[in-house]
């Protein structure tokens, strides 16, 4: 549990990364089976503001705040690995990271919609009781049935977003938040208009301005209508 | 006649012995900013004025919306009396505050509208207090003062009366680390991980039933850092208002720098500072003979400083005063010339340069020549023994003449504007069948300011001969490379890949007498033989030449305005915070080095506000206040 504190002292990292990288690009990417299982993918590419992200790293403090060292993100990685690991309905969990070009891929699969939605909650929760208690990740992001998939983005995004003091949004500006769905029947269409549906009609591909998500946060919420066939 | 002389008396008498502002600063006050010309601030806001940092003490008593659509000139002061911000610290608390004129106690309070009176045991002064500070009026002055004890303090009493209570520690945790087992391989080493930051709750622990004994950590913490507060606070105002201890009669120096008539003047004793700094209680324990001597060594070293407005520019007016002893240092260090060679470095339009010179030999003989005796007379410590033996021998072994060659204390530096580099990135590239996803490396950009800084050297061969052995120790590493380049054009450098932020490219050019290291690739690839005609003038490096160590230049919109906030540490970025949005020169001059004192000049060439100058004045003492807290 003492790993976990610790953790929550570094979690802040995340927003003052999104804040200070004006290219933070986010890809999630949830594959669909018929059965409800499925895998998700999660990509933080922060690879275009590396010299920056080099000098956040080399400072002791930012903004009043301790900036965590590299090995230091590396074993709370690795701890969110593990949490998420013992979730149930959670399997197959990999984390590929890349330092050099600050790139961090989550994958794992899950059994249904709901055991990955309470593993993220379950994970992020327990690595972010910090001291105000005031976070709320009750926020249901998903629901499948067999031939519709409502979803937004995960709570976790929303909540660092809505961190992100005014000052530091211009910097996003260039930012990108992709969110993907795949299916295994063809989608016969979406109720979000800026979403495009690829030319196998098996995906769906949601792009949105890290800036515009931070101003709208819920204009990455799309309804997905399959093929009845 | 008799009349007119007991009136004349009178009105010099009542002159003489009126309230002043300045009486009401405290004698543990270590630095001083007074606005003597406070007319200058009367167009500026209040709203303006507190956000300074120099008001961060008051903030809480001002930005509560008491000061909205008020300038100074409604906030009751009296303008013909200074303002006088200060600092102080001892090793059992500090105090911050303010003493100032008032006119109108009525226009005071209405900014001041959080003060209630409370009863005043010193005769003839009104006390307020409010929940962080104290407000005393005497006659027609004010000081607005708080003082805090010393944390470390608080926390050792707070610990001591805790564990005597029977308490257990008040950090315990709830929960046990989980331990992670992990394999041990021969040569891993063992890494322990302090974390600072780390405050955890305090367990609530009560083994008394009594209500006084039924605080937590925290509450018992705070009960006894405001009985604290109580007690420093009565010593502090007691020397103040019965003993008469007030640092303009304490200090004639003091005394003395207020007494000019300048728009404002800067006082700050560093042999206090410096005996109070937390550094040294370290010596004090384990050497005291040192701690001592290190003290003497800085005895009446003291930074006084006037705001002096000259045309339409304004000047900072400074003078360093030490000490013989440590004037015989500065003085050898100071007894340089400027290397020519430099000049060709610094290009024309530069937005900002410094240029440094010292002699570093001369320096060095004489630091060693006073230092030594004090390091030689410590008797019982054997670690400083044996770290004194290898000075004194490395002092007869090292070829001095090699060392002080390569480096003989002219440095400059310029920054060259923000060029975009090139760097690379990785972008994920989707298929449109599919919306599936590879990873490719492609080109980006970044912001980068370019700065380059250079040394002189009479024994370009020994860089050399580091860089050419630098080239191959560094040959198998994964980045860092340092290759030689000897282009078409002429130049001759050598280049470090991924120096800068693991990203940007350093140059390193030894050639003309010059070593120079720089993220300027223009610079290094066009321009190893200097800028020519496109380097700074003859005149402008004249005056560079002719003062004493330093002269810096800066042009504030091209240069503060642009440095990427990102690149600094908070307190760097504190003080260029205090001068982003400024317009206009800065320009650093220093005199020759005396043996007790060095003069330095700083000059504001500003581009006028529509508050008028006094705007300036306090960007000024902004700057300074930052550069000195």
């Amino acid at each position: 549990m003492n790993n976990v504190k610790k953790w929550l002292k570094g979690i802040w990292i995340f927003p003052l990364l999104m804040g200070f990288s004006s290219c933070i690009e986010i890809i999630d990417d949830l594959s669909m089976n018929l059965d409800g299982s499925g895998t998700f993918k999660y990509t933080v590419n922060l690879s275009s503001s590396k010299s920056k992200i080099n000098t956040i790293l080399n400072l002791d403090s930012l903004d009043g705040k301790k900036v965590p060292k590299l090995p230091e993100i590396k074993s709370k990685v690795a701890e969110f690995t593990s949490l998420i690991t013992k979730q149930p309905g959670i399997s197959n969990v990999k984390v590929e990271t890349k330092y050099d070009d600050y790139i961090i891929k989550f994958q794992c699969n899950f059994t249904n919609v709901s055991a990955l939605q309470e593993a993220l909650k379950n994970a992020i929760t327990t690595l972010a009781i910090d001291k105000k208690g005031s976070v709320d990740y009750a926020y249901n992001w998903i629901s499948w049935s067999t031939t519709k998939l409502q979803r937004s983005i995960p709570e976790i995004s929303l909540q660092k977003v809505s961190e992100i003091k005014q000052s530091e949004l211009d910097l996003l500006r260039t930012g990108s938040y992709t969110t993907i769905s795949r299916f295994q029947k063809q989608v016969e269409k979406t109720d979000n208009p800026s979403a495009t549906i690829s030319t196998s009609r098996m995906a769906v591909m949601l792009k949105a301005n890290a800036y515009s998500l931070t101003k709208n946060p819920k204009i990455l919420e799309n309804t997905i209508y399959l093929n009845q066939k | 006649m008799k009349k007119i002389l007991f009136v004349c008396s009178f009105f010099v008498l009542s002159t003489v012995l009126a309230q002043k502002s300045e009486d009401l600063v405290p004698s543990e006050a270590i630095t001083v900013f007074s606005l003597n010309n406070i007319q200058l601030l009367q167009k500026i806001s209040m709203d303006q004025l507190v956000q300074y940092d120099f008001m961060e003490e008051l903030q809480q008593e001002l930005f509560d919306g008491s000061t909205n659509n008020k300038t100074i000139k409604d906030s009751g002061l009296d303008f013909d009396q200074k303002i006088n911000i200060f600092l102080g610290q001892n090793p059992e608390y500090s105090i911050s505050g303010v003493s100032f004129g008032v006119s109108n106690t009525t226009d005071l309070f209405t900014v001041f509208d959080d003060f209630t009176p409370v009863e005043s045991p010193y005769s003839g002064i009104e006390w307020y207090d409010s929940y962080f500070n104290n407000l005393l009026i005497k006659g027609k002055s004010a000081l607005l003062i708080r003082v805090e004890p010393n944390e470390r303090k608080v926390d050792m009493i707070t610990d001591s009366i805790w564990y005597a209570r029977g308490n257990s520690s008040p950090w315990e945790f709830e929960y046990e680390e989980e331990a992670v087992e992990e394999p041990y391989n021969e040569g891993d080493t063992l890494e322990v991980i302090i974390d600072e930051e780390y405050v955890p709750e305090p367990t609530d622990d009560f083994s008394d039933s009594t209500e006084n004994l039924m605080k937590n950590y925290y509450e018992l913490r705070d009960s006894i850092q405001f009985a604290l507060q109580l007690n420093y606070e009565k010593i502090v105002l007691d020397e103040l208002f019965i003993q008469n201890k007030k640092l303009v009669a304490t200090d004639a120096r003091f005394a003395e720098q207020i007494a000019h008539n300048t728009e404002g003047t800067f006082y700050f004793d560093y042999s206090r500072k410096m005996e109070k700094s937390k550094g040294l209680f370290y010596f004090q324990g384990i050497v005291p003979s040192i701690y001592t001597d290190v003290n003497e060594l800085y005895e009446e070293n003291i930074i006084t400083g006037d705001v002096v407005f000259v045309d339409d520019h304004l000047e900072f007016q400074v003078v360093t005063k030490y000490n013989k002893q440590l004037g015989e240092i500065y003085s050898s260090l100071a007894d340089a010339k400027m290397d020519p060679a430099v000049k060709k470095y610094i290009p024309q339009n530069s937005p900002a340069f410094f240029v440094y010179k010292v002699n570093m030999r001369e320096a060095y003989e004489k630091a060693y020549e006073i230092i030594m005796p004090i390091l030689s007379k410590e008797e019982n410590n054997n670690r400083l023994a044996a770290n004194v033996m290898m000075l004194d021998l490395m002092n007869e072994f090292i070829n001095k003449d090699a060392v002080f060659d390569t480096y003989k204390g002219s440095i400059f530096g310029s920054f060259n504007g923000v060029k975009k580099i090139k760097t690379k990135k990785i972008e994920f590239i989707y298929d449109e069948e599919t919306y599936d996803y590879y990873e490719k490396e492609t080109e980006a950009e970044e912001d980068m300011p370019v700065f380059t800084v250079g040394i002189s050297t009479k024994r370009p061969d020994i860089p050399e001969k580091i860089l050419k052995y630098m080239t191959k120790v560094l040959a198998t590493r994964k980045d860092g490379h340092i290759h030689y380049i000897n282009n078409v054009k002429g130049s001759e450098y050598y280049v470090m890949d991924k120096a800068i932020l693991n990203a940007a490219p350093l140059y390193m050019i030894n050639k003309n007498g010059v070593f120079i290291m720089t993220n300027d690739e223009d610079l290094a690839k066009n321009y190893t033989n200097g800028y020519e005609k496109k380097a700074i003038s003859s005149k402008e490096l004249k005056k560079a030449a002719q003062g004493g160590m330093m002269y810096a230049k800066i042009d504030l919109n091209s240069t503060v305005n642009l440095f990427p906030r990102d690149i600094f540490s908070p307190k760097e970025n504190e003080i260029i915070d205090a001068l982003r949005g400024k317009s206009g020169t800065m320009e650093l001059t220093t005199s020759k080095t005396s043996i007790n004192q060095t003069n330095l000049n700083l000059t504001y060439d500003f581009v006028t506000m529509p508050e008028g100058p006094g705007q300036h004045v306090l960007d000024m003492i902004n700057a300074i206040y930052i550069l000195t807290k």
